[in-house]
């Protein structure tokens, strides 16, 4: 059946249509100038969670990134620190092996007992390195200086591990206490032989002058400054494998970042191609409606009477 | 020999003049209303005279004949099929319903800003990042202040979000009140009817068509059946009754009105606005809540989990200071406020200056609960415009279609109109020529007759 057609009818099926396209035109736009395929959540309601989701994922990441550089500078000065009291043990055992020859007299001992007792303040200045205003060697009383130079021996941080989280869900410790390497912890019984008791023992023995202090620095203070290289050489191999182990966490983080981000472009960005042959297509069709358009809701019978 | 009248032929043709300049006024008439709202065009129904009977001796074998006498308009027709008015106000209730609905939802929805840079998402995103500097950096007051900033920030967008959508409801409510109140539309529509129902009440009774007020009184109820459902009986003597919605009363019944009247579940524009803003009665659970509410008791639901989460970690126990505090239930997003100062944050349970267990707790929360609920509002939003637009644009389609098979059968085609034009000129031009032959016919009888020789 031949549907009659009135001129209300035309006309505003013309317009429904015009307004159709030009909505279809104006989203297209929108599209085409903001760069996102998803403006409003109702434009894809699932997207935007995993839009939603993704900024979460990337704002983490940032911030672990954040995390672990923090971490790493910790790392570096621990290292740096580290390295100079180990130097600091090479230097004592030199002049304890100079110290405990016999062809040395009491004088030449009490020199070399001086070097020593200035060893001990150096190592001591190290164990109170710092790093963005906070002592790195004590524990997490990172505002308390950890040894008094000058001062007694002993450690006046705490036993507190110093944590940051470096991935989802994985926290680390970051720091060296002194008081396992230098020693002077108040907590254990002292003498604990680590560092700082050796180097006083060292230094005792140099001038006490006996048979027993000299067959004692050939031999148990030896050992015992051999013990202490060997512990700051392992501590410092665990601070290597921590450094690792930030480094392997920042690749990972910038891989995980660059997948993010795909995957956020991926719901939330549009595509241009697509959007571009979309928005040219769009307006061919709005033409045409429009000359159509123009061309019924003109013409009629009445034109063409006289 | 029965004789017909000599002068038969010019009432005949006279007939015909007068039969086509009506039929002329109604094309006028359809013409200069084809652009009139819920003008039915019309239709002059020409039809043979009656005929003029001779009983016998007209015809040579003495028989008797009707004798055509021209034609008569027997009615102006209103050309209309009631059965898609019926369709079309069904289906204009869903398209007020569903049109009403999605304006409300699009502005909660503007109102998210989700996905960007500036919605609850990534304040809550920097939220647990200045959580995870101040363990970065415990022993420096001015990442926490900064952590309070940002949960300043937070709490502020909570809050905008909850106020946004009162502002919404309050409109609602407003709109709803406006249209049913003494002046609203439904007020002012009904008495038209009324007044119109005795109108053609009047006319009715005096055996005329009234057409042009039954346009009127359809265009109406076309009007109020996008507010709400709308039936119409017809009470026999052209007056109409009308029920409106679930009113108890019918709206309109001849020319009495009433109203204002109660309505629970009106459909329509009128059902839409109220299903919004229904009230949530949390204990018991007496009734459904409206959308709006139900966004509401979300948002609540939401900051609480947040807030209650971090209070947890930063005030281990509860004997000391909440980080975050808020009202009453049902009011959660709108009171939530940050507690503490930033001298007052609490990164660790002990006193060390480099310990962060708390705030290394407090940022672990990210992509928890409370971000996974918020992340769940915003998706139930974004579904809910999403259907409600679909219906919408579906409902606007079936209405147009409607619209047009109306305008189909009722609407003003000026191609039609034009042709009819002509045709009825020429009908009056013939009957002018026909009146012209009688009267050169009468003019031969009586002025040349009977002068022979003359």
């Amino acid at each position: 059946m031949t549907m009659r057609l009135s001129n209300q009818m035309l006309s505003r099926n013309t317009l429904g249509d015009l307004t159709k396209v030009s909505n279809q035109l104006y989203n297209t736009q929108r599209k085409m100038s903001s760069g996102k395929e998803i403006t409003k959540p109702s434009d894809d309601p699932f997207g935007t969670t995993r839009a939603v989701t993704g900024r979460r994922d990337l704002e983490e990441i940032n911030q672990l990134q954040k995390n672990v550089d923090d971490a790493s500078a910790f790392q570096g000065v621990t290292e740096v620190a580290l390295s100079r009291i180990t130097d600091v043990v090479q230097r004592a055992r030199e002049l304890l092996v100079q110290g405990a020859s016999d062809s040395n007299g009491a004088a030449e001992r009490a020199s070399i007992a001086k070097e020593i007792n200035q060893l001990i303040e150096t190592a001591k200045t190290e164990g109170n390195a710092s790093y963005a205003g906070r002592y790195i060697f004590s524990g997490t009383a990172t505002t308390t200086r950890p040894y008094a130079v000058g001062g007694t021996d002993a450690y006046a941080g705490d036993a507190g591990n110093i944590v940051r989280t470096i991935g989802p869900g994985v926290s680390i410790p970051v720091n060296v206490r002194g008081a396992d390497f230098l020693g002077g912890d108040p907590t254990v019984t002292q003498p604990d032989g680590l560092l700082l008791t050796t180097l006083r023992d060292i230094s005792a023995h140099l001038t006490g002058g006996t048979a027993a202090d000299a067959n004692a620095l050939r031999t148990t203070d030896l050992q015992n400054l051999d013990r202490n290289l060997d512990n700051i050489t392992s501590i410092r191999a665990t601070v290597g494998a921590t450094t690792n182990r930030l480094e392997t966490a920042t690749a990972r983080l910038r891989e995980l970042q660059e997948a993010s981000s795909n995957n956020l472009s991926k719901v939330e960005d549009a595509d241009m191609a697509k959007t571009l042959t979309d928005f040219s297509l769009q307006q061919a069709v709005y033409q045409s409606a429009l000359k159509t358009g123009a061309n019924i809701v003109q013409n009629s019978l009445l034109d063409f009477l006289r | 020999m029965t004789q017909i009248s000599t002068f038969f032929g010019l009432q005949q043709t006279l007939r015909g003049l007068l039969a086509h300049q009506r039929a002329l006024d109604v094309t006028g008439h359809n013409i200069t209303n084809a652009n009139t709202e819920g003008y039915s065009r019309q239709d002059a129904v020409m039809a043979a005279a009656t005929p003029y009977d001779i009983e016998a001796g007209l015809l040579v074998d003495g028989g008797g004949a009707m004798l055509g006498g021209g034609v008569d308009i027997q009615a102006f027709r209103r050309i209309r099929d009631g059965f898609l008015d019926l369709q079309y106000r069904a289906q204009n209730m869903k398209l007020g319903e569903y049109t009403g609905t999605s304006d409300a939802l699009e502005q909660v929805e503007q109102g998210l800003s989700e996905p960007g840079e500036n919605g609850i998402a990534a304040q809550l995103d920097k939220f647990w990042s200045a959580w995870s500097a101040v363990a970065n950096n415990p022993e420096n007051l001015a990442t926490r202040q900064n952590l309070v900033e940002q949960a300043r920030i937070l709490s502020g967008s909570i809050k905008d979000l909850d106020a946004r959508v009162t502002t919404i409801e309050n409109q609602v409510n407003a709109e709803y009140a406006s249209v049913t109140g003494p002046n609203g539309d439904v007020k002012s529509m009904a008495d038209e009817i009324a007044k119109l129902n005795g109108a053609i009440k009047f006319a009715v009774a005096d055996g005329d068509q009234p057409n042009d007020l039954y346009d009127r009184r359809d265009v109406l109820l076309d009007k109020l059946s996008s507010l709400a459902q709308v039936s119409v009986t017809d009470l026999g003597n052209g007056a109409i009754s009308v029920n409106f919605g679930d009113a108890a009363t019918p709206l309109v019944n001849d020319a009495t009105v009433t109203w204002p009247q109660t309505l629970t579940n009106p459909g329509g524009k009128l059902g839409a606005l109220l299903q919004l803003t229904a009230p949530l009665v949390p204990v018991p659970p007496s009734t459904t809540p409206g959308t709006l509410e139900s966004y509401r008791a979300d948002l609540n639901a939401f900051a609480k989990k947040v807030a209650d989460d971090v209070n947890l970690l930063h005030n281990p126990g509860g004997t000391g200071t909440n980080f975050f505090t808020y009202g009453a239930p049902g009011t959660e997003a709108a009171s939530l406020t940050v507690n503490v100062a930033a001298t007052g944050v609490r990164y660790a349970t002990g006193t060390a200056s480099g310990s962060n267990d708390i705030a290394i707790a407090i940022a672990k929360l990210r992509g928890g609960a409370g971000d996974q609920q918020y992340q769940a509002l915003v998706a139930r939003i974004g579904s809910d415009v999403r259907n409600t637009d679909r219906l919408e644009s579906s409902a606007s389609t079936l209405a147009g279609a409607i619209n047009d098979r109306r305008q189909s059968t009722s609407g003003v085609s000026m191609d039609e109109e034009m042709t009819n034009l002509i045709k009825f000129q020429r009908g009056y031009q013939a009957s002018a020529r026909a009146m012209n032959t009688v009267d050169e016919m009468l003019d031969q009888l009586i002025n040349r007759t009977g002068r022979v020789g003359l």
